[in-house]
This record gives C-alpha cells, structure tokens and sequence, in this order.
C-alpha cells in the first residue's frame, strides 16, 4: 500500500501554497498511479477556508489516481486547527468521481453536507467531528451505500453543531439500510444513554460484529439498558470506553463474560480542582 | 604555573576548585538536590545561603561569615577551602516555591520600599498596576496558586537581584555567578528573552507587532485580525511553569474565540476578581472572561507570539526542554501533552526525543539551537531551553530560556542526573563568565 499525505501550514499558505496545487502535482508524479492511500491533512487555515478546493482537485485529477481505495478530508490535530472549526463543505462529488473507493474518513463537520451520497463499492465511512449536524443524518439516510459495512459517527455536541436528535439517528439503525453492515459506532455523543436504550434491543444487533459506544457520556442509566439485553450477546466487541458508569457498573460488565471495553473511565466534573504555584519546574 | 593541554587534573590539588554558594531556600528539592550530587561525587558541599534571611535584611557578607564558621567546625568536609583565595562560584536557585520569599519580594517592589534600585529592570520605568505598599504586601495570605501582583514581584524581583550583584562585589571579591543576575532577568522577563534571542538571529516563533505590542483585549484582536495571526501563544511576561499562559485563537469568519489557559478566575462583586493558576487546563469561549483575564495579564506586563503547530505523536503535541551546561546540550527530555500546553506539573507525559519519533538530525538541530539560545546570554553557564519543532517543517524554535531549568527528575546523561553533571562540569572547568575566555583553560605550554 502506498499512503501520501497533504498538508498546506500556516505559514506555507501565508506564502501562496495551495492545496489544488498541490494535489495536481501529485497527480503529475510517477506515484500517482499506484497510490492506494491519500490523506489530506489542513488544506490552509482550515478554520477560515473550506475543503471546496481540495473536493475540486481531486475531481479534476481523478482519473490520475486509479488506485485510490483509501481518502481521509481533514486529518489535522488541535494544533492546526480545532476540530470544531475545520471547514468542511459538500464531498458528496468524490463519490462518482473515486468508482473504487473502499474507504472514506472525513474530519470535521462544519458545513459539511454529503448530498448525493451514493457508490456501490464503499466499505467504510468514518466521520469525526466535535458536533455532527442533522443534515449530514439525512444525508446518510438517504444515502445508498449497499456495501457498507462499517459506519462510524462522531456525533458530538450541541456547542459544536450537533443539532440532531436520536429521531435522526433511528432510521440509520433499520434494517435493511445497510445490508451489509457489521460495525456501527455512533460515538462521542452528549446523548449515549438515549443512543444505548434505542440499540438495546434494535434488530441490527443481530447482523453486526461491533458496537462502538465509545467516547460519550454514557452512564449507568444508558449501560443498564444494554446489559438487560439478550441481543448484545452476539456481538463480537462491544466499545464503552471513555464512559461515567460507576464502578459498581464496570464490575458487572466486567463478571458478564462480554467482549466489552469499559476502560477510560470520567470523573465527573466537580472534582477537586487543584492549584500549583507559579514557579514549578 | 604549568599544565598539560587538555589534562583535567584531580580537583583535590585543582588549586581553583571554587566553592559553591548557592542562594536559595534550603532544604528545597533544588538545594536538596545540588548538596546530593556533590556528597555523591565526593565534593565538599555548597553553602547555602537563603533568599528569606536575605530578605529580611541580613547581607550577603553576614550570611557568608555566619555559614564559613559553620562549617569550619566541619574541617573534614571543608578542608582547605579558602573563599579568599579561589573566590566562589554564586548560584542562585529559583524563589518560587516558597510563599513567604514571594511576599517578601512584592513588598521589595512596593513603591515605598527602602531599596528601590531598579536598574536591572528592563521595564523599570513603567508603573505597576495598583501597587501595594510594604505592609499591605507583607500581610498578603498564602492562597494556593493565587498569582499575587505579579509585576510587583517582578520589580522586587529585579531589586533583590540588584542587591546580591552589589553585595557579591563587596562580601566575595573575584567570584563568579554561574548565571548572571543580569541575565536572569532577562530570561525570566520573556519581552526580553524573545528580544535578545531574536537579536541573535535565533529563531523564535514570530510575536504579534514587531515594534508595537498589543496592550490589551483589544488591541491584541486588532492586531491578530489584521496581520492574519490567527492562533497565538499570550504569556505573563514573568510567569513561569505554564503559569499565565494562553493558547488563544480567534475565528477571522464569525468572530468566535477559544482560550486554553490554567488561569482560573474567582469573581468577586465587591472587588477585583483573584486570578490562580489552575492545575486544570481551562478553556474559555466567553469574551467577558477572556478580556477580563487579557486585561489582567497585559496591566501586569505580556508577551503574544506566533502559535507555532508542534510535532505530534499519536494526536498529542510535544515541546522540548533541553538542558545546556557550559555551552553543552545535555540531559533532554520531550513534554508530551493532549493540550497546547506542554508543562510537566499539569501530568502531561514526558519521553525521550526518540520515542517522540525526533530523528538524530533533528535532535542534533534541538542540541544546537539550544546551545546557541544559551549563549545569546554570554554571562550565563547553564539554563534549560525549551525548543518547539514544528509539526510541518521540522524547524526548531526557542520558545523560552529558563535560568532554573534544571530541575528535571529521571532523566540521565552519560549516566549522570542533571545536577551531578553541572557538578562534575563545573570541577572540570574552571568556569569564567567572560564570553572570550576559553572554557577549558589550557596551558601555554
């Protein structure tokens, strides 16, 4: 597998770098036509621009690329940009333009939109974001993705553009939406509890290997509902990390014989806030 | 006399083997640690002298005369050390974690106080912010983590430093200080650091207003709005250890702002609100607080840079403290943190540069560009240097110079903790400030 990663900083596009132009000059390399991983990182001052010319580029130029099966929009850490405010805007084009592409990670959910989301071949789609917008929840139910077979969602919180609701989660746990699916993490969400109640004993538990609940504010409320759940059972790993059950709680996971990962555990907020004087080190 | 070329002798016939007088508070971890490495290595120990009984009043000569009788009852471990003829070597170990020395110091630059030489202040002539006088400073209650009048502190800061150059001429003729109080201002006082390293042609992330300085809220958003610098680094000009330091960014589309900073604020309706370092990284989006904590900070004296993207590993960002002693890079060790904020006190992991996954040429870049920070300050032997490399470029920058950089746990080079190699160094040099002087002396034969 070849993997390359493009990333515009700050100083770089302050100096007239652009990411377009960067992607075209991959695609003029010799190691375009067997690249199989392209990862594109800050695409300049991602918190003013938005990825609309990266989208454009890499259409333009697809045919460049005949091996891409792997595409990540936005891989960059909290020193380049916070992921709440990286700029986003409709990828759905990448769609038809990539035929074989297997896997898709998008970071970022500002102003992001997947409006004619449908391929035939896309295994994968990961999308990490501080808050996920109802848009891009119809977006995916209206999708056609019959070869998905994992769905990953930072769903976030309201502060950061979670404006949905767990009405818009359901109609992506139906069956039959996604035949083929055997890995759902619906993550990092202020509304875990809900989430966990409405999975507890959802049909889709049935055809899937792995459930990620990970990262949200699950509670004893919302683990109680997945623990009393004979669908569970079947599943092959069962991600709870990041959580605040109480240690009571992570015992009884812990005696189930479950596949679960109950690591991570929050404090809640109100612990002790400590001081340090000024001069430490 | 005649030596050899490059021959070290043994330092029991090493006729200028100095004696250490170290101030600062005894029995700290710092002074704690310096008497260890030398009763490790087999040298006599140092003389500690302490910042509160200087403080009070007491000189430097009548500390030194008080200590030697001490420890000439000790003849085994003192044996031979004359101060007159091989004149010491003067330390000064960090004030800080003491409260009652940093009381003592607001009241040093209270506005009324008897000694009022500010000549090593690079500021001096620039008022303090509502200043306390001597004893309204000297009733000040220790609250954990309250950063009381910081400037102030700065100017008695200055004042005392002031006052033990003057005192060390008169009480120790000859001696030398291992870092100069001179530039120990100048590394504490970040306006000057980032000035004397730029002079020097280091590279240094780029501050916000070249010739002009924001001076407040306001000015600090106007300035990074209009020079298109989105994310900056705010410090207290004389904090130290993360303390009053902000990462900030602000949103050049919809106007909204992010402020990572441990600075807690208490608010109060009846008078001024008391701002505490926090062990806790906080992050503020609301303006009211944000320009309340930047309007603080800049009265007392700040400093705003460039936010230069660190290198990463695995999400989170690394800085670099690399210690230097006489113009060598020594003991190093990377600051991993899932914050902007890299400082060790706030749990952030630390590693080998290695295991950060800084390859040989870019650790050799970190060793240089620290051995060169340090000696923009030619009067000054040993400091810990905190380098940034960028995530992107893999440029190095200087971040900050700290003269008490030392204290640095679990971490060896060539088999030695940071304090029994500046101890070992130091008996094998013969350490002159003089910038031309060679550090090894060699013989002309």
């Amino acid at each position: 597998m070849t993997e390359v990663k493009l990333s515009i900083g700050y100083d770089e596009f302050e100096e007239g770098q652009r990411i377009g132009t960067e992607i075209e000059k991959l695609s003029n390399s010799p190691e375009s036509s067997s690249l199989t991983s392209l990862i594109i990182g800050d695409w300049g001052q991602a918190y003013e621009n938005s990825s609309e010319e990266v989208v454009e580029a890499l259409v333009t130029h697809s045919a460049s690329f005949p091996a891409l099966r792997k595409l990540f929009i936005g891989e960059m850490d909290s020193e380049e940009c916070e992921i709440s405010w990286i700029t986003q805007s409709d990828l759905s084009p990448l769609l038809p333009a990539f035929p074989e592409l297997q896997s898709l990670t998008i970071q970022g959910g500002n102003e992001l939109s997947l409006a004619e989301l449908k391929h035939d071949k896309l295994e994968e789609l990961i999308i990490i974001s501080g808050g996920l917008s109802k848009t891009v929840l119809e977006n995916i139910a209206a999708s056609q993705l019959p070869n998905l077979r994992k769905l990953e969602l930072y769903l976030g919180v309201d502060d950061y553009g979670f404006d949905g609701g767990l009405a818009d989660l359901l109609p992506l746990i139906e069956v039959g939406k996604f035949p083929k699916l055997t890995y759902l993490g619906l993550k990092n969400s202020q509304i875990q509890d809900e989430i966990a109640g409405a999975l507890a004993n959802a049909p889709i538990l049935d055809q899937l290997d792995t459930l990620d609940l990970s990262l949200g504010i699950l509670s004893d409320e919302g683990a109680e509902l997945l623990l009393a759940s004979d669908r569970i059972k079947g599943l092959k790993a069962l991600n709870l990390s990041h959580h605040y059950m109480s240690d009571e709680m992570i015992n009884r996971w812990k005696q189930s014989g479950l596949p679960v990962d109950v690591s991570d555990k929050q404090e809640s907020d109100d612990e002790e806030d400590w001081r340090y004087p000024s001069i430490t080190e | 006399m005649m030596r050899k070329t490059g021959v070290i002798l043994p330092s029991q016939s090493e006729p200028l083997m100095r004696p250490m007088i170290v101030i600062g508070i005894p029995g700290d971890k710092r002074t704690s640690g310096i008497q260890q490495a030398r009763s490790d290595l087999g040298m006599p120990p140092a003389i500690i002298l302490s910042y509160a009984e200087f403080l009070q009043g007491r000189s430097l000569g009548d500390l030194m005369e008080e200590q030697k009788k001490q420890l000439s009852s000790q003849s085994s471990v003192y044996n031979g050390i004359d101060l007159s003829a091989a004149p010491p070597l003067l330390r000064l170990e960090s004030p800080g974690s003491s409260f009652e020395v940093e009381r003592a110091l607001i009241a040093l630059g209270a506005p009324d106080s008897d000694d009022i030489d500010d000549s090593l202040h690079p500021y001096a002539e620039r008022p303090d912010p509502r200043p306390l006088r001597v004893k309204v400073a000297r009733q000040l209650n220790d609250m954990q983590g309250v950063l009381h009048h910081p400037s102030q502190w700065f100017r008695g800061y200055c004042r005392m430093l002031a006052r033990l150059q003057r005192e060390a001429k008169a009480a120790c003729p000859g001696s030398l200080w291992l870092n100069d109080p001179a530039d120990i201002v100048a590394m504490t006082d970040k306006r000057q650091t980032q000035k004397i390293l730029s002079e020097a042609g280091l590279p240094i992330p780029r501050p916000v207003g070249e010739d002009q300085q924001p001076t407040d809220y306001a000015s600090l958003r106007e300035m990074m709005l209009s020079r298109r610098m989105h994310r900056v680094f705010i410090k207290l000009a004389f904090g130290s250890a993360a303390s009053g330091v902000i990462a900030y960014q602000i949103h050049p589309v919809t106007g909204a702002e992010i402020a990572l900073t441990t600075v807690g604020v208490e608010n109060y309706i009846t008078r001024p609100p008391i701002y505490y370092n926090s062990g806790k990284l906080r992050r503020y989006t609301d303006t009211a607080t944000i320009s309340g904590i930047f309007n603080w900070i800049y009265r007392h004296g700040a400093y705003a840079e460039q936010w230069i993207p660190k290198a990463g590993l695995k999400g989170k960002a690394f800085d670099i403290r690399q210690l230097v002693v006489l113009r060598e890079a020594c003991h190093a060790i990377a600051r991993v943190s899932p914050t902007p904020i890299t400082n060790l006190h706030l749990r952030n992991q630390r590693m080998s540069l290695s295991e950060a996954g800084l390859s040989e040429p870019i650790q050799e870049q970190v060793r240089n560009t620290a051995v060169q920070a340090l000696a923009a300050f030619p009067h000054s032997g040993v400091a810990g240097i905190d380098v940034l490399v960028s995530g992107g470029s893999q440029q190095c920058f200087v971040a900050d110079v700290n003269p008490f950089g030392d204290l640095l746990y679990d971490v060896k080079y060539r088999g030695c903790s940071t304090y029994e190699w500046e101890m070992k160094v130091l008996s094998a040099r013969d350490y002159i400030t003089h910038p031309s002087t060679p550090l090894i002396k060699e013989g002309s034969s």
